[in-house]
Order: C-alpha cells, then sequence, then structure tokens
C-alpha cells in the first residue's frame, strides 16, 4: 500500500463521483429535451455549464492525487 | 518519443514505466525544450509559448482586424463571431446593458488568450501555458482584483460590502453568512485557478499515457494509437469549453458583486 498505489486508487474514486454525477445530469438534461424540444437550445447550454462545474470538482481531486505522487 | 528511445540515458529510472513517468513530467511541466530546439536559461518554453500567443493576438487582433468597415469580410468576419458572442452571451447577459459593453474588453481577452494558449499547447512539440499553475493564478488574480478593487471604485466601499449581506435574514446569522460570503470571493477565484489548470495538465498527461502505451507494451498496443486520436479531440473540445467556462463564471461573478440580486 504505497503512496503512488493510494494516490491511484484515489484518481478512481474521483473518476467514479464524475461520472456519477455527471451522468445524473445528462438524464435529467435529456428528460428536459424530449418534454419540451423547443428550450433544448437553453438546456444544452445549462447542461454544459454544469457539467464543466462538476467537471471542475473531481480535478480538485485529481490533482490532490498527482501532487501526492510529484512532491 | 524517439528522444526517449534514442538517448535514455538523461533519465535516471531503469525500468520502461520509469523512464516513461519521467518523460511525461517532464513535457508537461516547465521545461527549457521547444519544437526540439534547447531554450536558454531564462526562456522556459511556456513563457516562450505566452509570448507567440500574445503575438498572433497582437496580429490578428490589431493589425488584421479592419474596424471602419461597414460590412465585415474576411479574417474580421471570422473573428467578429467569436467577440460578438463574447459580448453578448457572456458580458451583456451577466453585468446588463451598460456595464457589459464598458467591461468586455477584459472578457475577450480572458476568452481569446485562454483559448490561444489552449490551442497551441496541442501542436506536438510546443508547451501549454494555462497548464501551469502560475499562469492561471495571474488570471484569476485578475479576476479577484476586479471583484474587489475594481467594483469598489465603481461603487465605493460601503456598497461592495451590502453585496455581501443577504436580505431578510435575521441579525445572529448574518453575523456568521457575511464572512461566509467574503469567503467565498476567495474561494471561487482558486477555484477558477484549478479548474483551468487541472484540466489542461489532466489532459496532457492522459494523451501521453495513451501515446506512451504504445513503448511500454510495444506491438500489441498498437490499437491505443487510435484511442488516442479520439482522446486528442476531446482535448480540442476541451479547450474551447475551458476558455468558455473561465470567461463565463469570471462574468457571473463579476455581476454578482457589481449588481447584487440581494
Amino acid at each position: 500500500m504505497t503512496i503512488p498505489t493510494l494516490a491511484a486508487i484515489g484518481a478512481g474514486i474521483v473518476t467514479l463521483g464524475a461520472g456519477l454525477g455527471i451522468g445524473k445530469l445528462a438524464a435529467s438534461a435529456m428528460d428536459g429535451m424530449a418534454r419540451q424540444p423547443e428550450a433544448a437550445g437553453k438546456i444544452q447550454g445549462a447542461m454544459l455549464i454544469a457539467a464543466a462545474l462538476i467537471e471542475g470538482v473531481a480535478l480538485f481531486g485529481a490533482v490532490v492525487c498527482l501532487m501526492s505522487i510529484k512532491g | 518519443m524517439n528522444a526517449l528511445i534514442a538517448a535514455g540515458t538523461e533519465y535516471t529510472s531503469t525500468t520502461k514505466d520509469g523512464k516513461l513517468l519521467e518523460y511525461i513530467m517532464g513535457h508537461v511541466q516547465k521545461g527549457y525544450h521547444f519544437m526540439g530546439a534547447t531554450l536558454p536559461d531564462w526562456l522556459p518554453n511556456q513563457v516562450l509559448a505566452m509570448m507567440i500567443v500574445s503575438v498572433i493576438l497582437i496580429v490578428l487582433f490589431g493589425v488584421l482586424y479592419k474596424k471602419n468597415q461597414k460590412v465585415p469580410t474576411g479574417v474580421t468576419n471570422f473573428l467578429e463571431v467569436f467577440v460578438l458572442f463574447v459580448r453578448n452571451e457572456i458580458t451583456i447577459a451577466n453585468l446588463g446593458e451598460k456595464d457589459g459593453r464598458k467591461w468586455a474588453p477584459l472578457f475577450c481577452n480572458f476568452f481569446f488568450f485562454v483559448l490561444g494558449c489552449n490551442l497551441l499547447g496541442l501542436i506536438p512539440g510546443s508547451a501549454t501555458a494555462t497548464g501551469n499553475v502560475n499562469v492561471t493564478a495571474g488570471l484569476a488574480a485578475i479576476t479577484l482584483l476586479s471583484m474587489t478593487v475594481g467594483v469598489m471604485v465603481v461603487n465605493g466601499p460601503k456598497q461592495w460590502f451590502m453585496a455581501f449581506v443577504p436580505h431578510g435574514v435575521p441579525l445572529p446569522v448574518l453575523f456568521l453568512l457575511t464572512p461566509l460570503e467574503i469567503l467565498g470571493l476567495a474561494v471561487k477565484a482558486v477555484a477558477l485557478m484549478i479548474r483551468l489548470f487541472a484540466n489542461m495538465m489532466a489532459g496532457h498527461i492522459v494523451l501521453f499515457s495513451l501515446i506512451g502505451l504504445v513503448y511500454v507494451l510495444g506491438n500489441v498496443a498498437l490499437p491505443f494509437a487510435g484511442v488516442s486520436l479520439a482522446v486528442y479531440g476531446l482535448e480540442l473540445f476541451v479547450a474551447f469549453l475551458q476558455a468558455y467556462i473561465f470567461t463565463y463564471l469570471s462574468a457571473m461573478f463579476l455581476g454578482s458583486v457589481l449588481h447584487p440580486a440581494h
């Protein structure tokens, strides 16, 4: 259980969190676009912004994993 | 990769995985190689990439962009699409009509600088300037300064402070909420910095790792060249998306301090 091994496991868990979060977001966006196709453009824009924010949080964790390997 | 295979003497590790890790870390962080040339001590490769992006932007917007045309043609027409997108969808949507036009040059600068640095880093052999945390820290510091000093100059210090005091809450809760809101300023700037830096650096690490699988595993890993092409396309999309997200979030944060909703 060296530090690089734990860092790799941590990075995998981070990916789990990001996948769950963005998957739920995409499911709601698809539902919304199916119910009301006129609002599809706005929903798509908001979905992209929210996906980037969630991915930002996931990448905080990834940065911590990377920094624990190197320094 | 040829340099790795040909002369592996400058790397201290003995296994192929170790050499690959050193290659990746040497090429993603600050170094002194750019397109095969060795740079002097005072010019890291990311600084040279920033200088190249600045020269390209000055030539595109200063020299080639003709301002006095009624109907834009050519390069002006192509750049006008992006400039109008930034001005209408990002600044005027978040800051209002009058302030949006006044602050639009700053956000155009953010958008085109981040986009230029991201795209230049995707060319094989060159460096990603926004993949260095200090560059993104500088950009986030500009946003932080505009949220504090810029708004204080325009609105006055008392009005700036009133933006962090929500309405309709009892007084004891206010003593807890207001420092949290002011701390939120610093947290937002740090989040901007880390989001852009981590997206750029992680993307390049993934790309190098996938190509490096061919070096480590040999012939059986050749399909990974196709996978890395797909990841390269994703990196292209992420370059545009992160430039847009940085500009949009900076405009949104500035709008919430300049024109408080509560």
